[in-house]
């Protein structure tokens, strides 16, 4: 079913008032669970600084105004990325989160950049035989590969790096080898920062690491884009205009690309938008405990640690606001190239 | 004289889901059209009259099984089982199907449609098959606008037409029509019939339509044949068998239909259309015939009728044998 | 005729299956070891988390007879640890699937037959909890309850019920409009009738089957939630728990020395995973005709 323009327009309006929602949620959270909320705010500070820095939470959250102007006030910081400093890390929350997104989401670009293609090609290729060995070899391997807990695979893959090459993937490069090399961080992205620096040593370093963890990270994805695009591609070989078609003399190869692939594109980019919003977690999960990356998952797991209140808290809304706008971007180009919708 | 196409005792069935056994929805046909005919295949829903037609365009579905053979200006396109399609959709046959609504894929323009079906046939280019479409598009009365468009901007008599002129437009010699008013609005049904009867007349295209319709076939085609349960029971000139109905079933269908400048009373047709799942020879329009009689458990011959030109029926009333 | 009757002879139809023999092995397997883990168990108090004392020499074991999978950082014996885990997976996967399964059973109904505002409020709210994720919602009961069940189920269910609505929406909305359903309401049937007759009977196939293969899913989402610490306390049996203490506690090498630790939770996951995909696979298959024919790619 295409998505038609209105229904886009009612998503973005919805999206809102959920970010609105989410947020307002995280406030009353912080207010009205045990504890006083400047304590919470500042970390639970101990030591001589402690009341100075209580002192200071309680002005940053207004906690002297009314709630609604003390909402009012926490949706303009959280939209303006002013959350204040970090207790863990003592630098501005936005920064932790931005360098959060930056490292998860290379990470996560890198793993769909191969597995959706992967996908498709195996889905395509298996509905265009289906039945056959082949067919049926992917769908096994599918089915099990679906099942494995992802933390679980990149544990084993992790496991089999290290004892076939002695290498250990772990961390995002090499930090002895970035500093000898003056490697510079711009962007975030390390592979792309590497590669515009000209850094090639270190570019081969990052790839290494990135690789073990984008593997696991794919297998979901894979199998999603796999199973969904044979289902796709075999009803569609079904359809009247592709017997039409045949009956009018169009060959093999011109009915799957033109006609088949052009009619699967739009539901696998929705599922392959799905499905990477699932995978966010996968990654948070993987790259920390798993690969030792920094990332979204390190930083939730050292904000609960050392109960660096406001990291949590800007994680979970960014965490959201994130989700939705990649479902709702996924919705924009889908609608973008189905000709049945117009723009 | 050429044969535009051949059956010889051509035999087609969908086997089950489980392999287990056949439908046979033609069941030892043989027929002949020549070049140049306007023919039709008129039959009630299961008669096979489609499956036939998919036969002769080339789009059997894989689970299709099939016995005898098929030509198609001589070349062997069905022998036994194994079916050799190439070169000839397209190229010799074109199709018109059923359904204008889902027969055009959704996701390319009218222009794409003809540009991706004269490049495979035909080798043009864009440029080439673009002025093949509008010359096409001329002849079944469509402008040249509708080359940009998406068929879901289109009408349903206009994607007829459209499937009617891309069918046109690689110059096969044989089009099979399966019903193609079928799925439209009544007041198009003539003028989608006259432009197919006017493209046979003025371009020499070998027009086979599909239809439950008899009073189509008058407006449209010089012959027909009456399909029942995958056998042919009655063909010849449109005009004969119209005039001069032999076969019970065949009188039947005329009678319960109206037909232009002929004043009459209608009568529904009894019965339900028959399955035939064994393959025993028994006259098929047995439990349905008024005038069945004791002989009509065997298969009837196709006879020729008295002394009209190419007129066949297959009844054992006229046949001779009256009594039993 | 009760709604569940069809659904039996779709499981009947399949029984034959080689694959849906193997999930139905595998899920009734996993089933009784989550009944009977704790009396075969060889040390059940171990494994439910309590660490041996005085016995300091029998951390970290390889696998051997006396510890079939070897023992873990704290010296507990991994086998009991982990079959005895086998009750949270049930625990979890049933009950993440079958709340979500009702309320988006009821809310998706409700909002195809009852039309108009009902209808406009429940497909909001819909689509307001698909547009949550879960790890915030674990994340949100992290900050405020004591760890739990309770803290897996209700993320996991805050955000899975949305799925199933949407899809008894959809099924719903194509049945309400049906004649039989308008001519059920002309006859003066009750409302609470015609829903549970003729709208859930009919559409309740595909979503159990849905329902089945999602019990996998919820299994493998529950895992990562407790894997990542935000679910069930420390020392808890439960596969992600497990391996949660067998990578973090032993650091980054740990599964280069002790890949024990970490191959047989994950195993288990696998493996039940793999059974609740196999049982509803050839189920889902059934229920699309369309793909069941002889195929091969013929022009």
């Amino acid at each position: 079913m295409p998505v038609s323009l209105n229904y886009i327009f009612k998503r973005i309006i919805l999206s809102i008032l959920v970010v609105i929602g989410v947020i307002v949620f995280s406030y009353i959270l912080l207010l009205y669970t045990p504890g006083d909320p400047a304590v919470k705010w500042a970390g639970n500070p101990r030591g001589p600084e402690a009341r100075k820095a209580i002192e200071m939470a309680r002005r940053e959250l207004g906690l002297d105004q009314p709630i609604h102007v003390q909402i009012a006030q926490f949706i303009y910081h959280v939209f303006t990325g002013n959350l204040g400093l970090s207790i863990a890390y003592k630098v501005p929350v936005s920064q932790v989160i931005t360098s959060g997104f930056t490292a998860t989401l290379e990470l996560l670009v890198f793993a769909y950049l191969l597995a959706v293609p992967l996908g498709l090609w195996l889905g395509i290729y298996s509905a265009l035989r289906r039945g056959s060995r082949f067919d049926s070899f992917i769908q096994s391997l599918s089915v099990v590969l679906a099942s494995m807990p992802t933390f679980w695979l990149g544990a084993i893959i992790a496991l089999i790096s290290y004892s076939t090459t002695g290498f250990l993937p772990y961390g995002r490069v090499s930090y002895k080898l970035a500093a000898s090399t003056g490697f510079n961080p711009i962007t975030g992205f390390y592979l792309l920062d590497a590669l515009i620096q000209g850094n090639y040593a270190v570019f081969l370093d990052a790839l290494l690491r990135i690789i073990p963890p984008a593997l696991a990270i794919s297998v979901y994805p894979i199998g999603v884009v796999a199973r969904v695009s044979r289902t796709l591609v075999a009803e569609a070989l079904l359809e009247d205009y592709v017997r039409t078609a045949v009956a009018w003399g169009v060959r093999r190869n011109t009915i799957i690309k033109h006609f088949v692939l052009k009619s699967i594109i739009p539901p696998v980019i929705q599922i392959s938008g799905l499905a990477f919003v699932y995978s966010i977690v996968d990654a948070m999960v993987v790259e920390s405990l798993v690969f030792g990356r920094e990332g979204l998952g390190s930083i939730l797991l050292d904000s609960l640690h050392k109960a660096d209140f406001r990291v949590t808290i800007a994680l979970a809304i960014y965490l959201t606001i994130f989700y939705i706008l990649v479902n709702t971007i996924v919705d924009i180009i889908q609608a973008s190239i189905d000709p049945r919708v117009k723009i | 004289m050429v044969l535009a196409v051949r059956a010889g005792g051509i035999s087609i069935g969908y086997i089950d889901e489980e392999e287990e056994y056949i439908v046979w929805a033609v069941r030892g046909v043989d027929l002949a059209i020549e070049e140049g005919d306007a023919f039709c295949l008129v039959g009630e829903s299961g008669s096979g009259k489609t499956t036939f037609a998919s036969a002769i365009a080339g789009i059997l579905p894989p689970h299709a099984v099939t016995r005898g053979k098929l030509y198609i200006f001589d070349r062997l396109a069905i022998d036994e089982s194994t079916w050799n399609f190439n070169g000839l959709r397209g190229r010799v046959v074109s199709y018109i199907p059923q359904n204008p609504g889902t027969s055009l894929s959704p996701f390319l323009t009218v222009e794409d449609h003809f540009y991706y079906v004269l490049r495979d046939t035909l080798r043009y280019d864009r440029e080439k098959s673009r002025k093949a479409a509008m010359e096409a598009l001329l002849k079944v009365g469509l402008d040249r606008g509708v080359l940009e468009d998406y068929p879901h901007e289109l009408s349903g008599g206009m994607q007829q037409r459209v499937l009617i002129a891309i069918a046109l437009a690689s110059n096969a010699k044989i089009i099979v029509a399966d019903e193609p008013t079928s799925a439209i609005d009544a007041n198009l049904r003539a003028s989608v019939l006259q432009l197919l009867g006017r493209l046979n007349r003025e371009y020499r295209v070998t027009l086979l339509l599909v239809t439950h319709d008899l009073a189509s076939t008058s407006i449209v085609c010089n012959r027909l044949a009456v399909m029942l349960a995958g056998k042919i029971v009655e063909t010849g000139r449109t005009i004969s068998v119209l005039r001069n109905p032999q076969h019970p079933y065949t009188k039947m269908l005329l009678d319960c239909v109206p037909l232009l400048g002929v004043k009459k009373p209608l009568k529904p047709l009894p019965g339900e259309p028959i399955q035939v799942v064994e393959d025993k020879a028994i006259c098929p329009f047995r439990e349905r015939c008024p005038r069945a009689i004791d002989k009509c458990v065997e298969e009837p011959p196709l006879k020729p009728v008295g002394d009209e030109e190419n007129h066949y029926v297959k009844c054992w009333r006229l046949t001779g044998v009256e009594s039993g | 005729m009760p709604p569940s009757l069809p659904f039996i002879r779709l499981v009947h139809r399949n029984l034959r299956k080689y694959r849906f023999k193997i999930g139905l092995s595998i899920t009734i397997a996993i089933l009784v070891l989550s009944l009977i883990s704790q009396y075969i168990a060889p040390y059940p108090r171990e494994g439910l988390g309590y660490v041996p004392v005085g016995e300091e020499n029998r951390r970290l074991l390889h696998p051997s007879p006396q510890h079939l999978f070897g023992t873990d950082t704290l010296g507990r014996d991994l086998f009991s640890r982990v079959i005895m885990a086998s009750r949270s997976a049930i625990i979890q996967a049933f009950s993440v699937v079958f709340l979500s399964l009702i309320i988006g059973l009821i809310v998706g109904v409700l909002a195809a037959y009852f039309k108009g505002l009902v209808e406009l409020v429940l497909n909001y709210l819909t689509e307001l909890f698909m547009a949550i994720p879960s790890i915030v919602i674990a994340l949100f009961f992290r900050l405020t309850l004591e760890a739990g069940f309770h803290v897996v189920i209700i993320s996991l269910v805050t955000t899975w019920w949305a799925w199933y609505a949407r899809i008894t929406y959809v099924y719903a909305k194509g049945v309400v409009e049906l004649d039989y359903v308008v001519l059920a309401k002309l006859s003066g049937l009750s409302s609470a009738k015609i829903i549970m007759r003729h709208v859930v009977g009919v559409i309740i196939q595909p979503i159990l089957v849905q329902a089945i293969s999602d019990l996998g899913s919820a299994l493998l989402e529950a895992s990562g939630i407790n894997f990542m610490g935000l679910g069930l306390p420390p020392g808890y049996p439960d596969w992600g728990v497990i391996l949660y203490e067998g990578i973090s506690e032993m650091g980054i090498m740990a599964f280069t020395r002790t890949p024990w630790l970490v191959f047989y939770p994950g195993l288990f996951i696998l493996l039940t995973t793999l059974g609740f995909t196999l049982l509803a696979d050839p189920l889902r298959e059934d229920l699309d005709p369309r793909l069941r024919r002889r195929w091969k790619l013929w022009f």
